[in-house]
C-alpha cells in the first residue's frame, strides 16, 4: 500500500521529447475536467486516468508534466498517484490481467484461475511476460462476488471463470478479440 | 412478517420464472426495470435509456418534488425515516438537516445558499458488496432522479458521482446517462427538468458529474471520499468539522449512498407514509429507529442462485438463502454467513435466522447490517482462511494514517498466517484477540471505522469458530510428566 516507502533513490527515470500529456488531452482537461472543481488540484485524478488510460502506466516524465499544467507542485501528484493502487507508476504489460482474490472469489476458485494464467503465461504475480504483452495481478474485491471467480482484463470483466474459460480468454485477447 | 414488496409471499422459486411473478416486479421501487428473480429472468436486462424510463414512470418523483417547497421535501424524507444504505443506517433525511440553515432575504425571499456539494458514494469497495452496481449498470435514470431530489431539496448546485475505479463500464454507463439528462433538461443551466414545475421553490440548476476513484477501498469512507474528490491521497478526515458543514473544497456537502438516492424518488412520489409500510419496526422496542423499506441484497458465496434481490429489511437470512437464492450449493449445510460486507463480522451457524434488519448488530453480535450483502460459506469452508483473507485485506488497505490499523491490520495477517500454517500456539489467539480489540474501537484509537472492521471480522469469527482455531495451533506449555520415584532413583 501507499505508506510503504519506494525504492526511489536508485530509480532511473526515463526521459523523452515528445510530451505525454497531449496537445488533446490539455485540450480536454480544461475545457471538460477543470471547470468541475473549485481548485485546480481536484483534476488530478481525472488527468493521472487519462495518462494510465493511454500508456498503461504513469511515467515519470507525465506526473511532472500534469503537474506543471494543473499548476501545482510536482510532490502533491507523487502523493496522490503512489497512493491509489490503479496508477501503475512502472511500465506494464499491454494487458494486464487482474484476478479478485477477495472472499467470495477466494472460496468460489480464484487460485485455479490465477494458476491457469501463470501456467498459460508462464509469468508469477506481479510478472510481466518477455514480450510485454500481459502482466498478472491479484487485487482485491472487483464488486462482483454473485459472478465470481472474477477477473478484470484491462477494462474488460469476465465473469464465473473457471481456468478453462480464463485461458480461452488469454487466446482471444492474444488473438486481438473480444475489443480488450 | 411480509419480506416481498407489496406483501408479496414467494413459493419456492422452481428454477424457472413464474409468469404470475414477473408483472409484480412492477412494485419493487429499486428494480421494478431491472429483471431480478424471482419475478423476471436476469437474462433480460439492459440499460433503461432516458426515453424507457420516462415511460416507465420515470422523473414523476422529481417532478412532483419541484412542484413541493425544498423543506417538505425534506420533510417527506424525513417522514420516511430513510436509513442510509451504504452500511451506517444514519437516517438520511436527518443527515440534510445538518447543513447550515439558509438566510432569508429582506423581502422573505431565500438568500442565495453559495456552493455547497452532493457527493455520491458509489465506491462500492467493500468485498462482498455488489448492490450499487446492479443499479448504475441497468438503470442509471433513477439514481440520477435521486441525485435531483436531493440537490433540489437540499439547494445544492453541484453533485460528484465519486464511482470506484474498477467499475469502468458502469462509469461509461453514467456518463452516458447524464449526456441524456442533460440533453433533455434534467441537469443544467436552465434549471432543473428545464426550469418547469418551479412554482414553489423557483429554478434551481444543477451541474452533475461522474468522478471517478483509483482502486482504494478507504475512498468509501465519507472523508476520504472527499479528499480523493479534491485530488488528494484518500485520508479520512478528523471530524468535526462534519462534512455538512465544512466538506468539499470546504463548503458544506452531503454524502448518500448510491441505493439511498434511489429510494429517493418513489418516496416522494408516493409519500414517507407509503414507505413506513414496508419494511419492520425495531424489534427492539422502544425509541430504536426502524428499519422501513426494501433493500438491495446481494448474496454472494457458496448458493445456488448467487446475485441482488430487492426484499423488503427484515427479511430472515434463512428464507433469502433457502427461497430466493436456491438454498446452499451442492445441498451442502449452513456454516455461517458474513452479515454485509466483511467488515461487518459473522453470523454464526446458530444465526441462520438473523432477520436482515438495522437490528443485526445489537441482537446477533455483529458490527451491524453494513450493505446487507451476505457472503454464505457451506459446512466445508475453512473458517482461519476466512480470516486470513478478509486480514489480507484490511492490511492491505489500510490507508496507513493511524498507527493502530497500520501496524495491527499487519500484526493480524501474520498471525492468521501462522495459524493457517499450523506455525502457531494457543498464545497466539490471544494475541490476536487482544490486538484485534485495542487496534479499533470507536472512537477513540483511529480516525475512521476501517480498524474497526477489521476487529469485529476477526473477533466474532473467531470467538464463533473458537474450536476450529484452537484445533490448528500447538499448545503454548507443553505439559511434561515426571515421576517422582524415578527421580529419587536416579540419585
Amino acid at each position: 500500500m501507499a505508506w510503504i516507502t519506494k525504492n526511489s533513490a536508485s530509480q532511473k527515470v526515463e526521459r523523452r521529447d515528445q510530451p505525454y500529456l497531449t496537445a488533446a488531452m490539455k485540450d480536454d482537461l480544461t475545457k471538460r475536467v477543470l471547470p468541475r472543481y473549485e481548485k485546480s488540484l481536484g483534476a488530478l485524478l481525472p488527468a493521472l486516468h487519462m495518462i494510465q488510460h493511454e500508456y498503461g502506466w504513469v511515467p515519470h516524465q507525465a506526473m511532472l508534466e500534469v503537474a506543471a499544467f494543473l499548476k501545482i507542485a510536482p510532490s502533491d501528484v507523487i502523493d496522490t498517484a503512489s497512493f491509489y493502487e490503479e496508477y501503475s507508476l512502472r511500465p506494464r504489460g499491454k494487458y494486464v490481467v487482474q484476478v479478485c482474490r477477495s472472499i467470495a472469489c477466494e472460496f468460489c476458485g480464484h487460485e485455479k484461475v490465477t494458476q491457469a494464467v501463470k501456467d498459460a503465461l508462464g509469468i508469477d504475480v506481479g510478472e510481466t511476460t518477455d514480450d510485454g504483452m500481459f502482466t498478472l495481478v491479484e487485487l482485491e474485491c472487483l464488486g462482483s462476488c454473485d459472478t465470481a471467480p472474477v477477473a478484470l482484463v484491462n477494462e474488460h470483466l469476465h465473469e464465473r471463470l473457471t481456468p478453462e474459460r480464463m485461458v480461452a480468454v488469454l487466446a482471444e485477447v492474444k488473438a486481438g478479440k473480444g475489443g480488450h | 412478517m411480509p419480506f416481498a414488496p407489496q406483501g408479496l409471499t414467494i413459493s419456492k422459486p422452481s428454477g424457472k420464472v413464474n409468469p404470475n411473478l414477473a408483472a409484480m416486479n412492477q412494485d419493487a421501487p429499486l428494480t421494478r426495470r431491472i429483471p431480478c428473480w424471482p419475478y423476471a429472468d436476469p437474462k433480460g436486462r439492459h440499460v433503461v435509456g432516458y426515453d424507457e424510463y420516462v415511460k416507465t414512470g420515470g422523473y414523476v418523483g422529481l417532478r412532483k418534488a419541484l412542484s413541493m417547497k425544498p423543506d417538505a421535501v425534506t420533510e417527506e424524507v424525513k417522514k420516511s425515516v430513510l436509513r442510509g444504505r451504504g452500511g451506517a443506517g444514519f437516517p438520511c433525511g436527518l443527515k440534510w438537516t445538518f447543513l447550515p440553515k439558509l438566510a432569508a432575504n429582506a423581502d422573505g425571499s431565500e438568500a442565495d445558499p453559495g456552493q455547497r456539494y452532493l457527493a455520491v458514494n458509489a465506491d462500492e469497495s467493500e468485498p462482498g458488496t455488489f448492490k450499487d452496481r446492479l443499479l448504475m449498470d441497468f438503470d442509471p435514470h433513477l439514481l440520477l432522479e435521486g441525485i435531483a431530489i436531493a440537490c433540489y431539496a437540499c439547494r445544492i448546485k453541484t453533485a460528484f458521482i465519486f464511482i470506484r475505479g474498477e467499475y469502468h463500464h458502469q462509469a461509461h454507463v453514467l456518463e452516458q446517462a447524464i449526456k441524456e439528462a442533460y440533453a433533455h433538461g434534467v441537469f443544467g443551466g436552465k434549471g432543473l427538468l428545464g426550469g418547469t414545475n418551479t412554482a414553489r421553490g423557483g429554478t434551481w440548476a444543477v451541474d452533475c458529474h461522474v468522478h471517478r476513484g483509483a482502486g482504494a477501498y478507504i475512498c468509501g469512507e465519507e472523508t476520504g471520499l472527499l479528499e480523493a474528490l479534491e485530488g488528494k491521497r484518500g485520508w479520512p478526515r478528523i471530524k468535526p468539522p462534519f462534512p455538512a458543514v465544512k466538506g468539499l473544497f470546504g463548503k458544506p456537502t452531503i454524502i448518500n449512498n448510491v441505493e439511498t438516492l434511489a429510494h429517493l424518488p418513489s418516496i416522494i412520489e408516493h409519500g414517507g407514509e407509503w414507505f413506513n409500510k414496508q419494511g419492520v419496526v425495531s424489534s427492539l422496542g422502544g425509541n430504536n429507529p426502524p428499519s422501513h423499506g426494501t433493500k438491495l441484497m446481494g448474496v454472494s458465496g457458496h448458493v445456488n442462485r448467487p446475485g441482488v434481490y430487492e426484499c423488503e429489511l427484515g427479511i430472515p437470512l434463512r428464507v433469502l438463502v433457502e427461497e430466493l437464492c436456491g438454498g446452499i450449493r451442492h445441498g451442502k449445510k449452513f456454516k455461517g454467513a458474513i452479515a454485509g460486507g466483511i467488515s461487518m463480522g459473522i453470523l454464526g451457524p446458530d444465526q441462520y435466522d438473523a432477520e436482515m434488519d438495522f437490528d443485526i448488530g445489537r441482537k446477533y453480535n455483529v458490527l451491524g447490517l453494513g450493505t446487507a450483502c451476505p457472503t454464505v460459506f457451506d459446512e466445508d469452508t475453512d473458517m482461519v482462511a476466512v480470516t486470513r483473507n478478509i486480514a489480507r485485506f484490511f492490511k492491505h488497505e489500510s490507508c496507513g494514517q493511524c498507527t493502530p490499523c497500520r501496524e495491527g491490520s499487519g500484526w493480524l495477517y501474520q498471525l492468521m498466517q501462522r495459524i493457517e500454517k499450523g506455525d502457531a500456539k494457543t498464545k497466539d489467539l490471544d494475541l490476536a484477540l487482544e490486538i484485534a480489540t485495542s487496534m479499533g474501537s470507536m472512537p477513540g484509537t483511529t480516525i475512521c471505522g476501517l480498524a474497526d472492521g477489521n476487529n469485529w471480522a476477526v473477533r466474532t469469527i473467531m470467538n464463533k469458530y473458537w474450536s476450529e482455531f484452537e484445533k490448528r495451533v500447538k499448545p503454548t506449555f507443553v505439559p511434561v510428566k515426571v515421576s517422582i520415584g524415578a527421580c529419587a532413583k536416579a540419585r
